[in-house]
Protein backbone atom coordinates (compact mmCIF):
# COMPACT_ATOMS: atom_id res chain seq x y z
CA UNK A 1 0.00 0.00 0.00
CA UNK A 2 1.83 3.07 -1.30
CA UNK A 3 5.13 1.86 0.09
CA UNK A 4 3.81 1.52 3.67
CA UNK A 5 6.20 -1.28 4.62
CA UNK A 6 9.16 0.47 3.02
CA UNK A 7 8.42 3.71 4.84
CA UNK A 8 8.04 1.73 8.05
CA UNK A 9 11.46 0.19 7.58
CA UNK A 10 12.93 3.61 6.87
CA UNK A 11 11.24 5.07 9.97
CA UNK A 12 12.71 2.36 12.11
CA UNK A 13 16.18 3.32 10.98
CA UNK A 14 15.60 7.03 11.64
CA UNK A 15 14.20 6.22 15.07
CA UNK A 16 16.83 3.73 16.11
CA UNK A 17 19.68 6.22 16.31
CA UNK A 18 17.95 8.48 18.79
CA UNK A 19 17.47 8.58 22.54
CA UNK A 20 13.69 8.37 22.26
CA UNK A 21 13.99 4.68 23.03
CA UNK A 22 15.12 5.56 26.55
CA UNK A 23 11.91 7.51 27.15
CA UNK A 24 9.96 4.28 26.94
CA UNK A 25 11.77 3.11 30.08
CA UNK A 26 11.09 6.10 32.33
CA UNK A 27 7.48 5.47 33.25
CA UNK A 28 7.89 1.71 33.93
CA UNK A 29 10.95 2.47 36.10
CA UNK A 30 9.05 5.03 38.15
CA UNK A 31 6.22 2.52 38.46
CA UNK A 32 8.67 -0.04 39.84
CA UNK A 33 9.74 2.48 42.45
CA UNK A 34 6.15 3.25 43.42
CA UNK A 35 5.34 -0.47 43.53
CA UNK A 36 8.26 -1.30 45.78
CA UNK A 37 7.32 1.47 48.20
CA UNK A 38 3.67 0.47 48.40
CA UNK A 39 2.22 -2.13 50.70
CA UNK A 40 -0.26 -4.53 49.20
CA UNK A 41 -0.13 -7.11 51.92
CA UNK A 42 -3.61 -6.55 53.34
CA UNK A 43 -5.39 -6.67 50.00
CA UNK A 44 -7.67 -9.53 49.06
CA UNK A 45 -6.56 -9.22 45.45
CA UNK A 46 -2.88 -8.27 45.77
CA UNK A 47 -2.11 -8.41 42.01
CA UNK A 48 -4.93 -6.04 41.10
CA UNK A 49 -4.05 -3.66 43.90
CA UNK A 50 -0.40 -3.67 42.97
CA UNK A 51 -1.20 -3.04 39.35
CA UNK A 52 -3.53 -0.18 40.16
CA UNK A 53 -0.98 1.43 42.42
CA UNK A 54 1.68 1.12 39.77
CA UNK A 55 -0.37 2.19 36.78
CA UNK A 56 -2.02 5.20 38.41
CA UNK A 57 0.66 7.77 37.55
CA UNK A 58 1.58 5.85 34.43
CA UNK A 59 -1.93 5.95 32.96
CA UNK A 60 -2.90 9.34 34.30
CA UNK A 61 0.23 11.27 33.33
CA UNK A 62 2.87 9.34 31.44
CA UNK A 63 0.83 7.57 28.79
CA UNK A 64 -0.96 10.74 27.58
CA UNK A 65 2.29 12.70 27.69
CA UNK A 66 4.21 9.94 25.91
CA UNK A 67 1.57 9.82 23.19
CA UNK A 68 2.34 13.47 22.55
CA UNK A 69 6.10 13.08 22.75
CA UNK A 70 6.27 10.10 20.41
CA UNK A 71 3.99 11.82 17.89
CA UNK A 72 5.97 15.05 18.07
CA UNK A 73 9.25 13.20 17.83
CA UNK A 74 8.35 11.27 14.73
CA UNK A 75 7.56 14.55 12.99
CA UNK A 76 10.45 16.52 14.41
CA UNK A 77 13.23 15.27 12.20
CA UNK A 78 11.00 15.78 9.18
CA UNK A 79 10.22 19.37 10.14
CA UNK A 80 13.74 20.35 11.11
CA UNK A 81 15.75 18.99 8.23
CA UNK A 82 13.25 19.48 5.43
CA UNK A 83 12.52 15.78 5.63
CA UNK A 84 8.89 16.02 4.53
CA UNK A 85 10.00 17.21 1.11
CA UNK A 86 12.62 14.53 0.78
CA UNK A 87 10.20 11.84 1.90
CA UNK A 88 7.24 12.92 -0.22
CA UNK A 89 9.15 13.25 -3.50
CA UNK A 90 9.95 9.56 -3.20
CA UNK A 91 7.58 7.08 -4.83
CA UNK A 92 5.32 6.77 -1.78
CA UNK A 93 1.74 7.87 -1.19
CA UNK A 94 0.83 10.28 1.56
CA UNK A 95 -1.46 7.59 2.92
CA UNK A 96 1.46 5.16 3.12
CA UNK A 97 3.56 7.70 5.00
CA UNK A 98 0.76 8.66 7.39
CA UNK A 99 -0.08 5.07 8.24
CA UNK A 100 3.59 4.24 8.78
CA UNK A 101 4.13 7.23 11.06
CA UNK A 102 1.07 6.35 13.08
CA UNK A 103 2.14 2.72 13.33
CA UNK A 104 5.48 3.72 14.83
CA UNK A 105 3.77 5.85 17.50
CA UNK A 106 1.30 3.08 18.32
CA UNK A 107 4.05 0.47 18.55
CA UNK A 108 6.15 2.63 20.87
CA UNK A 109 3.16 3.11 23.13
CA UNK A 110 2.55 -0.64 23.08
CA UNK A 111 6.15 -1.30 24.10
CA UNK A 112 5.86 1.19 26.96
CA UNK A 113 2.66 -0.50 28.13
CA UNK A 114 4.26 -3.91 27.82
CA UNK A 115 7.19 -2.74 29.93
CA UNK A 116 4.74 -1.62 32.59
CA UNK A 117 3.20 -5.08 32.65
CA UNK A 118 6.69 -6.57 33.02
CA UNK A 119 7.33 -4.09 35.85
CA UNK A 120 4.16 -5.14 37.69
CA UNK A 121 5.11 -8.82 37.57
CA UNK A 122 8.67 -8.02 38.56
CA UNK A 123 7.56 -6.07 41.64
CA UNK A 124 5.01 -8.76 42.51
CA UNK A 125 7.75 -11.32 42.28
CA UNK A 126 10.11 -9.29 44.47
CA UNK A 127 7.36 -8.75 47.03
CA UNK A 128 6.59 -12.46 46.95
CA UNK A 129 2.89 -12.27 46.11
CA UNK A 130 1.58 -15.80 46.08
CA UNK A 131 -2.04 -15.19 45.16
CA UNK A 132 -3.06 -16.42 41.69
CA UNK A 133 -2.66 -13.83 38.94
CA UNK A 134 -5.98 -12.31 37.87
CA UNK A 135 -5.26 -12.59 34.16
CA UNK A 136 -8.56 -11.34 32.78
CA UNK A 137 -8.67 -8.09 34.73
CA UNK A 138 -4.98 -7.41 34.32
CA UNK A 139 -4.90 -8.10 30.59
CA UNK A 140 -7.94 -5.93 30.12
CA UNK A 141 -6.23 -3.12 31.96
CA UNK A 142 -2.94 -3.40 30.04
CA UNK A 143 -4.53 -3.82 26.64
CA UNK A 144 -7.32 -1.32 27.34
CA UNK A 145 -4.83 1.26 28.56
CA UNK A 146 -2.96 0.99 25.29
CA UNK A 147 -6.03 1.10 23.07
CA UNK A 148 -7.29 4.16 24.95
CA UNK A 149 -4.07 5.98 24.01
CA UNK A 150 -4.69 5.50 20.29
CA UNK A 151 -7.20 8.35 19.75
CA UNK A 152 -4.95 10.76 21.59
CA UNK A 153 -1.94 9.55 19.60
CA UNK A 154 -3.85 10.23 16.36
CA UNK A 155 -4.84 13.69 17.57
CA UNK A 156 -1.29 14.49 18.63
CA UNK A 157 0.12 13.18 15.35
CA UNK A 158 -2.19 15.53 13.45
CA UNK A 159 -1.12 18.44 15.68
CA UNK A 160 2.54 17.63 15.24
CA UNK A 161 2.16 17.46 11.46
CA UNK A 162 0.44 20.83 11.41
CA UNK A 163 2.86 22.65 13.66
CA UNK A 164 6.46 22.67 12.61
CA UNK A 165 7.32 23.52 16.21
CA UNK A 166 8.31 20.62 18.42
CA UNK A 167 7.28 22.27 21.67
CA UNK A 168 3.86 23.71 20.82
CA UNK A 169 1.88 20.47 20.50
CA UNK A 170 3.71 19.08 23.53
CA UNK A 171 2.88 22.09 25.68
CA UNK A 172 -0.75 21.81 24.70
CA UNK A 173 -0.69 18.12 25.44
CA UNK A 174 0.78 18.50 28.90
CA UNK A 175 -1.60 21.34 29.72
CA UNK A 176 -4.57 19.19 28.83
CA UNK A 177 -3.18 16.14 30.63
CA UNK A 178 -2.93 17.85 34.00
CA UNK A 179 -6.68 18.19 34.68
CA UNK A 180 -7.05 14.43 34.14
CA UNK A 181 -7.81 13.51 37.71
CA UNK A 182 -10.58 16.10 37.83
CA UNK A 183 -12.06 15.15 34.48
CA UNK A 184 -11.99 11.48 35.43
CA UNK A 185 -14.32 12.30 38.29
CA UNK A 186 -17.04 13.26 35.89
CA UNK A 187 -18.88 10.30 34.49
CA UNK A 188 -20.44 12.63 31.89
CA UNK A 189 -17.33 14.19 30.38
CA UNK A 190 -14.59 11.81 31.45
CA UNK A 191 -15.06 9.16 28.76
CA UNK A 192 -15.00 11.78 26.00
CA UNK A 193 -11.83 13.46 27.16
CA UNK A 194 -9.00 11.88 25.13
CA UNK A 195 -6.39 12.63 27.80
CA UNK A 196 -8.38 10.82 30.49
CA UNK A 197 -9.25 7.76 28.42
CA UNK A 198 -6.02 5.85 29.22
CA UNK A 199 -6.63 6.31 32.94
CA UNK A 200 -10.25 5.21 32.71
CA UNK A 201 -9.35 2.15 30.70
CA UNK A 202 -6.44 1.15 32.91
CA UNK A 203 -8.09 1.28 36.32
CA UNK A 204 -10.72 -1.37 36.77
CA UNK A 205 -13.14 0.63 38.92
CA UNK A 206 -15.44 -2.21 39.83
CA UNK A 207 -12.50 -4.24 41.05
CA UNK A 208 -11.32 -1.46 43.34
CA UNK A 209 -11.95 -1.98 46.97
CA UNK A 210 -14.88 0.17 47.98
CA UNK A 211 -15.64 0.79 44.30
CA UNK A 212 -14.08 3.38 41.98
CA UNK A 213 -15.01 6.98 41.57
CA UNK A 214 -16.60 9.08 38.85
CA UNK A 215 -16.14 7.77 35.35
CA UNK A 216 -14.19 4.78 36.62
CA UNK A 217 -17.42 2.95 37.36
CA UNK A 218 -18.69 3.10 33.80
CA UNK A 219 -18.81 -0.19 31.93
CA UNK A 220 -15.58 -0.99 30.09
CA UNK A 221 -17.44 -1.77 26.87
CA UNK A 222 -19.07 1.66 26.75
CA UNK A 223 -15.71 3.30 27.24
CA UNK A 224 -14.17 1.27 24.43
CA UNK A 225 -16.96 2.32 22.06
CA UNK A 226 -16.26 5.97 22.87
CA UNK A 227 -12.54 5.36 22.42
CA UNK A 228 -13.11 3.73 19.06
CA UNK A 229 -15.36 6.58 17.97
CA UNK A 230 -12.84 9.26 18.87
CA UNK A 231 -10.06 7.24 17.26
CA UNK A 232 -11.92 7.14 13.95
CA UNK A 233 -12.59 10.88 14.07
CA UNK A 234 -9.02 11.92 14.93
CA UNK A 235 -7.34 9.41 12.66
CA UNK A 236 -9.38 10.41 9.62
CA UNK A 237 -8.91 14.08 10.44
CA UNK A 238 -5.12 13.68 10.51
CA UNK A 239 -5.13 11.51 7.40
CA UNK A 240 -7.17 13.95 5.33
CA UNK A 241 -5.11 16.86 6.60
CA UNK A 242 -1.86 15.16 5.64
CA UNK A 243 -3.17 14.24 2.19
CA UNK A 244 -4.02 17.89 1.51
CA UNK A 245 -0.94 19.39 3.18
CA UNK A 246 1.18 21.68 1.03
CA UNK A 247 4.80 20.73 1.51
CA UNK B 1 13.99 18.29 -30.82
CA UNK B 2 13.55 14.88 -29.20
CA UNK B 3 10.78 13.82 -26.85
CA UNK B 4 9.79 16.07 -23.98
CA UNK B 5 10.50 14.91 -20.45
CA UNK B 6 8.56 17.73 -18.85
CA UNK B 7 5.70 19.59 -20.43
CA UNK B 8 3.36 21.85 -18.52
CA UNK B 9 0.30 23.43 -20.08
CA UNK B 10 -1.09 26.67 -18.75
CA UNK B 11 0.10 25.88 -15.25
CA UNK B 12 -1.24 28.19 -12.54
CA UNK B 13 -0.81 28.39 -8.79
CA UNK B 14 -2.76 30.94 -6.84
CA UNK B 15 -2.18 31.86 -3.21
CA UNK B 16 -4.97 34.01 -1.88
CA UNK B 17 -5.65 36.46 -4.67
CA UNK B 18 -2.11 36.42 -6.04
CA UNK B 19 -0.74 34.21 -8.76
CA UNK B 20 2.62 32.70 -7.77
CA UNK B 21 2.79 30.95 -11.14
CA UNK B 22 0.73 31.97 -14.14
CA UNK B 23 0.15 30.45 -17.60
CA UNK B 24 3.40 28.56 -17.42
CA UNK B 25 4.32 26.37 -20.37
CA UNK B 26 7.53 24.61 -19.56
CA UNK B 27 9.13 22.32 -22.14
CA UNK B 28 12.19 20.26 -21.37
CA UNK B 29 13.59 17.75 -23.83
CA UNK B 30 15.34 14.52 -22.94
CA UNK B 31 19.06 14.71 -22.32
CA UNK B 32 19.33 18.45 -22.00
CA UNK B 33 20.31 20.72 -19.16
CA UNK B 34 17.58 23.25 -18.68
CA UNK B 35 18.37 26.40 -16.74
CA UNK B 36 15.32 27.77 -14.95
CA UNK B 37 16.03 31.39 -14.19
CA UNK B 38 14.34 34.18 -12.36
CA UNK B 39 14.80 36.52 -9.43
CA UNK B 40 13.96 35.34 -5.94
CA UNK B 41 10.22 35.00 -5.48
CA UNK B 42 9.48 34.71 -9.20
CA UNK B 43 7.86 31.31 -8.79
CA UNK B 44 10.72 28.90 -9.52
CA UNK B 45 10.40 26.89 -6.33
CA UNK B 46 6.60 26.93 -6.54
CA UNK B 47 6.85 25.49 -10.06
CA UNK B 48 9.30 22.83 -8.94
CA UNK B 49 7.11 21.85 -5.98
CA UNK B 50 4.22 21.39 -8.39
CA UNK B 51 6.37 19.25 -10.69
CA UNK B 52 7.20 17.01 -7.74
CA UNK B 53 3.64 16.74 -6.50
CA UNK B 54 4.40 18.51 -3.22
CA UNK B 55 1.68 21.05 -3.94
CA UNK B 56 -1.30 20.93 -6.27
CA UNK B 57 -1.64 23.31 -9.21
CA UNK B 58 -4.66 25.61 -9.07
CA UNK B 59 -5.11 25.02 -12.80
CA UNK B 60 -3.30 23.46 -15.73
CA UNK B 61 -1.67 20.12 -16.42
CA UNK B 62 1.74 18.57 -15.95
CA UNK B 63 2.98 15.85 -18.26
CA UNK B 64 6.19 14.05 -17.41
CA UNK B 65 7.68 11.22 -19.44
CA UNK B 66 4.52 11.50 -21.52
CA UNK B 67 2.26 10.69 -18.57
CA UNK B 68 -0.05 12.81 -16.51
CA UNK B 69 1.38 13.62 -13.08
CA UNK B 70 -1.99 13.43 -11.38
CA UNK B 71 -2.71 9.92 -12.64
CA UNK B 72 0.73 8.35 -12.64
CA UNK B 73 2.39 10.10 -9.74
CA UNK B 74 4.31 7.20 -8.22
CA UNK B 75 5.64 5.89 -11.53
CA UNK B 76 6.79 9.38 -12.46
CA UNK B 77 8.37 10.14 -9.08
CA UNK B 78 10.30 6.89 -9.30
CA UNK B 79 12.21 8.31 -12.28
CA UNK B 80 13.01 11.65 -10.67
CA UNK B 81 15.72 12.68 -8.25
CA UNK B 82 15.37 16.09 -6.67
CA UNK B 83 16.80 18.67 -4.35
CA UNK B 84 14.33 21.39 -3.37
CA UNK B 85 15.48 24.69 -1.86
CA UNK B 86 17.83 23.76 0.92
CA UNK B 87 19.11 20.18 1.26
CA UNK B 88 17.09 17.80 3.41
CA UNK B 89 18.72 15.45 5.85
CA UNK B 90 18.42 13.82 9.24
CA UNK B 91 21.08 15.49 11.34
CA UNK B 92 21.44 12.71 13.91
CA UNK B 93 22.26 10.16 11.21
CA UNK B 94 25.45 9.74 9.21
CA UNK B 95 25.52 10.23 5.45
CA UNK B 96 25.33 6.47 4.94
CA UNK B 97 22.34 6.15 7.27
CA UNK B 98 20.64 9.10 5.61
CA UNK B 99 21.03 7.42 2.25
CA UNK B 100 19.96 4.08 3.70
CA UNK B 101 16.72 5.65 5.01
CA UNK B 102 15.93 6.73 1.46
CA UNK B 103 17.27 3.53 -0.11
CA UNK B 104 14.81 1.42 1.87
CA UNK B 105 12.00 3.26 0.16
CA UNK B 106 13.53 3.29 -3.31
CA UNK B 107 14.49 -0.36 -3.14
CA UNK B 108 17.80 -0.08 -4.98
CA UNK B 109 20.81 -2.30 -4.18
CA UNK B 110 22.94 -1.34 -1.16
CA UNK B 111 25.99 -0.89 -3.38
CA UNK B 112 24.29 2.15 -4.86
CA UNK B 113 25.02 4.07 -1.64
CA UNK B 114 28.77 3.80 -2.13
CA UNK B 115 28.38 4.69 -5.77
CA UNK B 116 26.54 7.95 -5.16
CA UNK B 117 28.83 8.87 -2.29
CA UNK B 118 31.82 8.56 -4.58
CA UNK B 119 30.08 10.54 -7.35
CA UNK B 120 29.78 13.51 -4.99
CA UNK B 121 33.12 12.69 -3.31
CA UNK B 122 31.78 12.25 0.20
CA UNK B 123 33.14 8.75 0.74
CA UNK B 124 35.64 9.89 3.35
CA UNK B 125 33.09 11.77 5.46
CA UNK B 126 30.33 9.18 5.09
CA UNK B 127 30.50 7.84 8.64
CA UNK B 128 30.06 11.17 10.43
CA UNK B 129 26.72 12.55 11.67
CA UNK B 130 25.40 15.00 9.12
CA UNK B 131 24.78 17.78 11.62
CA UNK B 132 28.54 18.47 11.64
CA UNK B 133 28.66 18.93 7.87
CA UNK B 134 29.36 22.21 6.09
CA UNK B 135 26.66 23.58 3.83
CA UNK B 136 28.59 22.42 0.78
CA UNK B 137 28.78 18.87 2.11
CA UNK B 138 25.08 18.85 2.92
CA UNK B 139 24.40 20.08 -0.58
CA UNK B 140 26.49 17.27 -2.02
CA UNK B 141 24.72 14.75 0.18
CA UNK B 142 21.45 16.18 -1.14
CA UNK B 143 22.62 15.56 -4.69
CA UNK B 144 23.78 12.06 -3.73
CA UNK B 145 20.30 11.39 -2.34
CA UNK B 146 18.76 12.70 -5.56
CA UNK B 147 20.96 10.34 -7.59
CA UNK B 148 20.31 7.29 -5.41
CA UNK B 149 17.38 5.92 -7.38
CA UNK B 150 19.13 6.09 -10.79
CA UNK B 151 16.82 8.87 -11.94
CA UNK B 152 16.17 9.77 -15.56
CA UNK B 153 15.43 13.33 -14.55
CA UNK B 154 17.21 15.42 -11.96
CA UNK B 155 15.47 18.49 -10.57
CA UNK B 156 17.81 20.76 -8.63
CA UNK B 157 16.50 23.92 -7.04
CA UNK B 158 19.27 26.47 -6.48
CA UNK B 159 21.89 23.76 -5.94
CA UNK B 160 24.75 26.23 -5.55
CA UNK B 161 22.97 28.57 -3.16
CA UNK B 162 25.27 29.58 -0.34
CA UNK B 163 28.31 27.70 -1.62
CA UNK B 164 31.82 29.09 -1.97
CA UNK B 165 33.34 29.44 -5.47
CA UNK B 166 35.06 26.09 -5.23
CA UNK B 167 31.85 24.38 -4.19
CA UNK B 168 29.96 26.10 -6.98
CA UNK B 169 32.53 24.89 -9.48
CA UNK B 170 32.35 21.32 -8.19
CA UNK B 171 28.57 21.18 -8.33
CA UNK B 172 28.57 22.74 -11.78
CA UNK B 173 30.99 20.15 -13.12
CA UNK B 174 28.89 17.45 -11.53
CA UNK B 175 25.71 18.71 -13.17
CA UNK B 176 27.45 19.13 -16.49
CA UNK B 177 28.55 15.50 -16.46
CA UNK B 178 25.05 14.15 -15.84
CA UNK B 179 23.63 14.03 -19.40
CA UNK B 180 26.90 12.78 -20.88
CA UNK B 181 27.85 10.14 -18.34
CA UNK B 182 24.51 9.02 -17.04
CA UNK B 183 22.02 10.10 -19.70
CA UNK B 184 20.14 12.17 -17.17
CA UNK B 185 18.00 15.18 -18.06
CA UNK B 186 18.59 18.06 -15.66
CA UNK B 187 16.38 20.94 -14.60
CA UNK B 188 18.42 23.38 -12.58
CA UNK B 189 17.04 26.60 -11.19
CA UNK B 190 19.01 29.66 -10.23
CA UNK B 191 18.66 33.38 -9.78
CA UNK B 192 22.07 33.91 -11.36
CA UNK B 193 22.41 33.64 -15.10
CA UNK B 194 26.19 33.40 -14.91
CA UNK B 195 25.80 30.20 -12.97
CA UNK B 196 23.57 28.53 -15.50
CA UNK B 197 24.98 29.82 -18.78
CA UNK B 198 28.05 27.61 -18.51
CA UNK B 199 26.13 24.40 -18.30
CA UNK B 200 22.61 24.84 -19.64
CA UNK B 201 21.63 24.26 -23.26
CA UNK B 202 18.22 25.83 -22.88
CA UNK B 203 17.00 28.47 -20.50
CA UNK B 204 13.60 29.53 -19.30
CA UNK B 205 13.31 32.89 -17.61
CA UNK B 206 10.41 33.43 -15.26
CA UNK B 207 9.28 36.74 -13.87
CA UNK B 208 6.40 37.30 -11.47
CA UNK B 209 5.16 33.80 -12.18
CA UNK B 210 5.17 34.12 -15.97
CA UNK B 211 7.61 32.72 -18.50
CA UNK B 212 9.17 35.62 -20.37
CA UNK B 213 11.81 33.78 -22.38
CA UNK B 214 12.33 30.14 -23.27
CA UNK B 215 14.90 29.23 -25.88
CA UNK B 216 18.42 27.91 -26.35
CA UNK B 217 21.22 29.70 -24.62
CA UNK B 218 22.90 30.44 -27.95
CA UNK B 219 19.81 32.29 -29.12
CA UNK B 220 19.91 34.26 -25.92
CA UNK B 221 23.56 35.05 -26.60
CA UNK B 222 22.72 36.14 -30.14
CA UNK B 223 20.39 38.72 -28.70
CA UNK B 224 23.33 39.85 -26.68
CA UNK B 225 25.48 40.98 -29.61
CA UNK B 226 25.31 44.70 -30.06
CA UNK B 227 27.98 45.69 -32.56
CA UNK B 228 31.71 45.71 -33.19
CA UNK B 229 34.80 47.48 -32.10
CA UNK B 230 37.76 47.97 -34.39
CA UNK B 231 41.14 49.13 -33.16
CA UNK B 232 43.20 50.45 -36.03
CA UNK B 233 46.35 52.52 -36.58
CA UNK B 234 44.57 55.66 -37.92
CA UNK B 235 41.08 55.75 -36.51
CA UNK B 236 40.08 59.13 -38.02
CA UNK B 237 40.81 58.11 -41.57
CA UNK B 238 39.43 54.64 -41.04
CA UNK B 239 36.14 56.11 -39.85
CA UNK B 240 35.81 58.10 -43.06
CA UNK B 241 36.44 54.96 -45.05
CA UNK B 242 33.87 53.00 -43.05
CA UNK B 243 31.27 55.69 -43.48
CA UNK B 244 32.10 55.72 -47.18
CA UNK B 245 31.07 52.06 -47.28
CA UNK B 246 27.70 53.02 -45.91
CA UNK B 247 28.06 51.83 -42.33
CA UNK B 248 27.28 53.89 -39.30
CA UNK B 249 30.12 54.26 -36.82
CA UNK B 250 31.83 56.57 -34.40
CA UNK B 251 35.06 57.06 -32.53
CA UNK B 252 35.30 55.64 -29.09
CA UNK B 253 38.37 55.34 -26.85
CA UNK B 254 40.74 55.44 -29.77
CA UNK B 255 38.81 52.73 -31.58
CA UNK B 256 35.86 52.55 -33.90
CA UNK B 257 32.46 51.55 -32.68
CA UNK B 258 30.32 49.97 -35.37
CA UNK B 259 26.80 48.64 -35.62
CA UNK B 260 26.09 44.94 -35.77
CA UNK B 261 27.27 43.36 -39.01
CA UNK B 262 27.05 39.98 -40.65
CA UNK B 263 30.18 37.88 -41.03
CA UNK B 264 30.72 38.60 -44.78
CA UNK B 265 30.23 42.30 -44.12
CA UNK B 266 32.89 42.24 -41.44
CA UNK B 267 35.28 40.37 -43.73
CA UNK B 268 34.73 42.83 -46.55
CA UNK B 269 35.20 45.83 -44.30
CA UNK B 270 38.43 44.50 -42.87
CA UNK B 271 39.72 43.76 -46.38
CA UNK B 272 38.95 47.34 -47.47
CA UNK B 273 40.80 48.76 -44.49
CA UNK B 274 43.82 46.55 -45.10
CA UNK B 275 43.83 47.46 -48.78
CA UNK B 276 43.97 51.09 -47.73
CA UNK B 277 47.07 50.43 -45.62
CA UNK B 278 45.40 50.53 -42.23
CA UNK B 279 46.98 48.31 -39.61
CA UNK B 280 44.26 46.42 -37.79
CA UNK B 281 45.10 45.57 -34.22
CA UNK B 282 41.82 44.14 -33.02
CA UNK B 283 38.33 43.22 -34.22
CA UNK B 284 36.03 42.70 -31.26
CA UNK B 285 32.41 41.78 -31.03
CA UNK B 286 30.81 43.94 -28.42
CA UNK B 287 28.66 41.78 -26.25
CA UNK B 288 26.10 42.82 -23.81
CA UNK B 289 26.78 40.49 -20.94
CA UNK B 290 24.11 37.88 -20.43
CA UNK B 291 23.55 39.41 -17.06
CA UNK B 292 22.52 42.64 -18.80
CA UNK B 293 20.14 40.77 -21.05
CA UNK B 294 18.76 38.88 -18.13
CA UNK B 295 18.05 42.14 -16.36
CA UNK B 296 16.53 43.55 -19.53
CA UNK B 297 14.26 40.54 -19.91
CA UNK B 298 13.24 40.62 -16.31
CA UNK B 299 12.56 44.34 -16.23
CA UNK B 300 10.72 44.57 -19.51
CA UNK B 301 9.07 41.21 -19.41
CA UNK B 302 10.66 39.97 -22.62
CA UNK B 303 12.47 41.22 -25.70
CA UNK B 304 10.58 44.01 -27.36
Amino acid sequence: MGGYLKVLSSERLKMSRSYIVLLMLISPLIAVLIGLLSSVGGSSMPWITLMMVMSMVHAMLFMPIMSGIFAAFICRYEHSGGGWKQLLVLPVTRTGVYFAKYTVVAVMLAITQLLLAVAVFLVGFIKGIHAPVEWDIMLRSILGGWIACLPLAALQLAMSMMWSSFAAPLALNVTLTIPNILVANSSTFGPFYPWAQPLLASLPGNAMEGGGFGALNLPFENLMITVLGSFVVFFIFGWVYFKMKEV
Amino acid sequence: MSELVIQTRDLNKKYGGRYAVRHLNLEIARGEIYGFLGPNGAGKTTTIRMLLGLIRPTMGSIQMFGKDLKKDKLNILRKIGSLVEYPSNYGHLTAVQNLEAVRRILDVPKSRIDEVLSIVSLTKEAKRPVKGYSLGMKQRLGIATALLGNPELLILDEPTNGLDPEGIHEIRELIRSMPKQHGITVLVSSHLLSEVEQMAGTVGIIREGEMVFQDTISNLQQQASSGFRLVVSEPQEALLLVRGQGYAGQLENGGLKLEQLSDPEVALLVKRLVDNNHAIYRVEEKRQSLEDIFMQVIEQGGFQ
